[in-house]
């Protein structure tokens, strides 16, 4: 019986590990840091400035974390936020002359979030209907949406000069809280109550775990799919929407490179399995602020800049090698 | 005596409580065709895979030109002339066929480059060994059964092979190709080769094997030589059942109602053909037959899970078409599949998101997740199903196997279908386990649910069902009563034969 009751232990901290490794892996770091950096790292400033620079990648891993819950992956991420982009400035652009900014900012925005909508459907709709592993059928978009954007930008960037649109990601709340954070916190909410407490959030994990025992439970693994890459294209639409106000700008040549791996990056570093069927939106979270805290850090203590993304590497390694080992 | 090539005296093997071959001894000549057969169960598979060195003994001893050796692993087993054909055939069907019989032992030039000319000469003289005309250079995926068949005993002959195990080879094949798997293995035998034929085709095997050992629970209960004891159909099917079996007492008689499925001229192609039965309220019936008998197919395609059949469907009287499984779902058919853990269990996900899966329209409450009602819902079944669980928002694969059954039973009764097909319930489920849900099978009936049971155990259909219906190769063989039910009748129908022959 004793044993029994060992072994029960061992099983829930085995699990309180798994599940929340990315959160003691993130205090662990947070620790470290205010060591090496005291007060200069604990500064409002500065923390402020982590939460923006890794918001707009944070939105995009929010939509990835559905995608490889459910067993797929999406690399077209970074390609899709160009064509939101693109989109969005031209029509800011179009209608500057005629239209007043706020109407013109809202019909941006409208055209931004079906244009994402519309990418990342699409995606779902090859790997759905026309049975193509999601890594080939992305790695396509992937090339398609950027060179497109591309071709119709003239290969250049185009800017915006609608204030009010540029309002959207550069304004404070009380003067310290930028924007962009508080986009990033309630689309977690948001995404976090998805996966918890609905059933398209159950049926999304079920299907990610086990297509076939998922399909034999009468869900429709298709649409299931469909709406996590959709879901995917309106998260990136966002995460344009962000870009573009911060920037003022897109350029489809120089804008959104290696988003993709960011966002997967944080996903895998908070827990979610390429496998599908296992990963939490929270792990998410912390993982994008886990990648945003030690790339801060580098900055911080002088890292050579070239060897910033080999210490990325090793983080996401690390990360994965402390965390799950199921047992199967 | 005569030249004994392999003697395996006193076999034993266990997998954990289960004794599943007991002291059983195994014999072969130089040059016979020896007929291994047995119920599924019956350990022939066990018995095969220790000969082949795919599992160890417990004990007993192995002797092979009366020198005694020790099988240790597949690759012993090989270099001591054992092959083993699998009924799943290990072809490469992207190579050709020379390209598959050297696939590890390639010829090699003194250049290091594959020597093709040698490796395709070498072939086509093991092919002309059995009379076969097939260039070394066809692709496999381009052959038909019977002549991949060739290709695989072809290997074995390359390995020098003195004794080929043949697991059900003719399972995929038409009669001609039957026909000439069994000239060959007939060509084999006279050049001295010993063969083993493991088969559920009982007529086949009595036009083609010189000997035959039956094996039923684990034991060998007849062996000799196939035409010296006159040996028919019915004499085996005896011998592979036990006659003295008294029937089952858990049938339960009930009140059955009107008409509620009825399926009529169902068919798929190469699958099942011309299906044809009803099913009543409150009514268990049961569906079995061997391996390759369609029933799975057949059940899979009325749930929607399957594309292609073609006939009528009608429940309550009214056509339906069931294109997926929602659909099935809004019919009111429900589906426990077999294999629980590739097809019934979502291993990622806890025992109470796994029970509420399919009726999970239930527990929504404004737009969300009521997980309060989920829970409730799962103590109920807890109390009633008798589950043993710890903590319900532990992950399912935390459960026994029983358990984890009566979960997915538990997930399709929340959604209340008035028809249950339940593919092999209780596979993998202890003594225990079983009772329990035989019991619960009986409640549900009771309650006015139908329910078709699929089951490759006769002593299970007989158990539990009212009627039923024996398949072979995708055709309904026979239908029997819970009156005129037999183990024998069953096992007779099951391989292809006419219950004329008994009576």
């Amino acid at each position: 019986m004793d044993e029994l009751k060992v072994n029960n232990k061992r099983i829930i901290l085995n699990k309180i590990w798994s599940d929340y490794s990315v959160g003691v892996i993130f205090i662990l770091i947070v620790i470290t840091s205010i060591l090496i950096k005291g007060t200069d790292f604990f500064s409002v400033t500065n923390i402020a400035n982590i939460f923006r620079n890794n918001s707009i990648v944070g939105i995009i891993a929010l939509g990835m974390t559905f995608v490889i819950i459910s067993g797929g992956i999406d690399l077209s991420v970074g390609s899709q936020l160009v064509g939101v982009g693109t989109i969005i400035i031209l029509i800011l652009e179009s209608t500057s002359g005629f239209l007043h900014p706020i109407v013109s900012s809202v019909l941006a925005i409208i055209g931004g979030l079906v244009m994402g909508i519309l990418l990342g459907g699409l995606n779902g709709l090859i790997i759905t209907k026309g049975k193509v592993p999601p890594f080939i059928v992305t790695l396509g978009t992937m090339n398609i949406y950027r060179s497109v954007a591309q071709h119709f930008m003239r290969g250049g960037g185009f800017s915006t000069k609608n204030t009010t649109y540029i309002g959207i990601s550069n304004y404070e709340l009380f003067g310290v809280i930028p924007l962009p954070i508080i986009y990033f916190l309630l689309l977690a909410f948001m995404m976090y109550v998805i996966g918890k407490h609905t059933k398209t959030g159950r049926y999304i994990y079920a299907v990610g775990s086990n297509e076939k025992a998922a399909r034999l439970s009468t869900i429709n693994v298709n649409k299931i799919k469909l709406l996590t890459y959709g879901l995917m294209g309106l998260m990136v639409a966002i995460a344009a929407i962000v870009e573009t106000s911060r920037m003022g700008s897109i350029n489809p040549t120089s804008s959104a490179n290696y988003y993709e791996m960011d966002a997967i990056s944080a996903a895998i570093v908070g827990g979610v399995s390429m496998r599908g069927g296992k990963g939490m939106i929270v792990g998410t979270v912390f993982g994008v602020l886990t990648i945003g805290l030690i790339n801060n850090m580098m900055t911080l203590i002088g890292v050579p800049p070239f060897l910033v993304n080999a210490m990325k590497g090793i983080i996401i390694v690390v990360a994965v090698l402390l965390q799950k080992k199921d047992a199967d | 005596m005569e030249n004994i090539v392999l003697e395996m005296r006193k076999i034993n093997k266990s997998f954990d409580a289960n004794h599943v071959v007991k002291d059983v001894d195994f014999n072969m000549k130089k040059g016979e065709i020896r007929a291994l057969i047995g119920e599924n169960g019956a350990g022939k598979s066990t018995l095969m895979n220790i000969l082949g060195g795919v599992i160890p003994l417990d004990n007993g001893e192995i002797y092979i030109d009366n020198q005694k050796t020790e099988i240790q692993n597949p690759s012993s087993a090989k270099a001591l002339g054992i092959a083993f054909i699998h009924q799943e055939l290990n072809l490469i069907n992207d190579l050709t066929v020379y390209e598959n019989l050297f696939l590890g032992s390639e010829i090699l030039k003194k250049s290091g480059f594959l020597d093709v000319e040698k490796m395709c000469e070498k072939t086509k003289e093991v092919l002309e060994l059995l009379k076969i005309n097939l260039n070394p250079k066809t692709m496999v995926k381009t052959l038909d059964a019977s002549y991949k068949q060739v290709v695989e005993i072809a290997k074995a002959i390359m390995l020098n092979a003195r004794i080929i195990i043949m697991d059900e080879p003719t399972t995929s094949l038409t009669n001609v190709e039957i026909e000439n798997v069994f000239t060959i293995m007939r060509t084999l035998r006279n050049n001295g080769v010993s063969i083993i034929f493991i088969s559920h085709k009982l007529k086949e095997l009595i036009s083609v094997c010189d000997s035959y050992s039956i094996l039923r629970d684990g034991m060998l209960v007849a062996d000799g030589n196939m035409e010296e004891d006159k040996m028919t159909e019915v004499d085996i099917a005896r011998y592979m059942v036990n006659c003295s079996t008294q029937k089952d007492t858990s049938y339960r008689r009930r009140e059955i109602g009107e008409t509620i499925l009825e399926v009529k001229n169902y068919s798929m192609e190469k699958t099942f053909s011309d299906i044809n039965f009803s099913l009543r309220k409150g009514e268990i019936l049961g569906f079995t037959g061997l391996l390759g008998d369609g029933r799975s197919e057949l059940f899979q395609s009325l749930f929607g899970e399957k594309r292609g059949a073609v006939g009528t469907i009608e429940h309550k009287g009214k056509e339906i078409s069931i294109k997926n499984t929602t659909a099935a779902l809004n019919a009111g058919i429900g589906y426990v599949p077999s294999n629980r853990k590739e097809n019934g269990i979502i291993k990622d996900l806890t025992i109470v998101e796994n029970l509420t899966l399919v009726a999970l329209n239930q527990f929504k409450r404004k737009g969300l997740l009521d997980h309060k009602r989920e829970n409730d819902c799962t103590d109920k079944y807890k109390e009633d199903l008798r589950i043993k669980m710890g903590s319900k928002h532990n992950l399912i694969t935390s459960l026994s196997g029983g358990n984890q059954q009566k979960i997915v039973l538990a997930k399709w009764l929340e959604a209340n279908p008035d028809v249950l097909i339940l593919d092999n319930p209780t596979q993998g489920v202890d003594i225990g386990g079983k009772s329990d849900i035989y019991s619960i099978i009986f409640d549900l009936a009771e309650k006015g649910i139908s329910i078709i049971i699929l089951s490759s155990e006769a002593q299970e259909v007989m158990r539990l069902c009212d009627r039923m219906m024996i398949m072979y190769h995708g055709f309904v063989t026979g239908e029997l009563s819970a009156e005129e039910v037999t183990e024998e009748k069953i096992m007779i129908l099951a391989t292809g034969g006419s219950l004329e022959r008994v009576n």
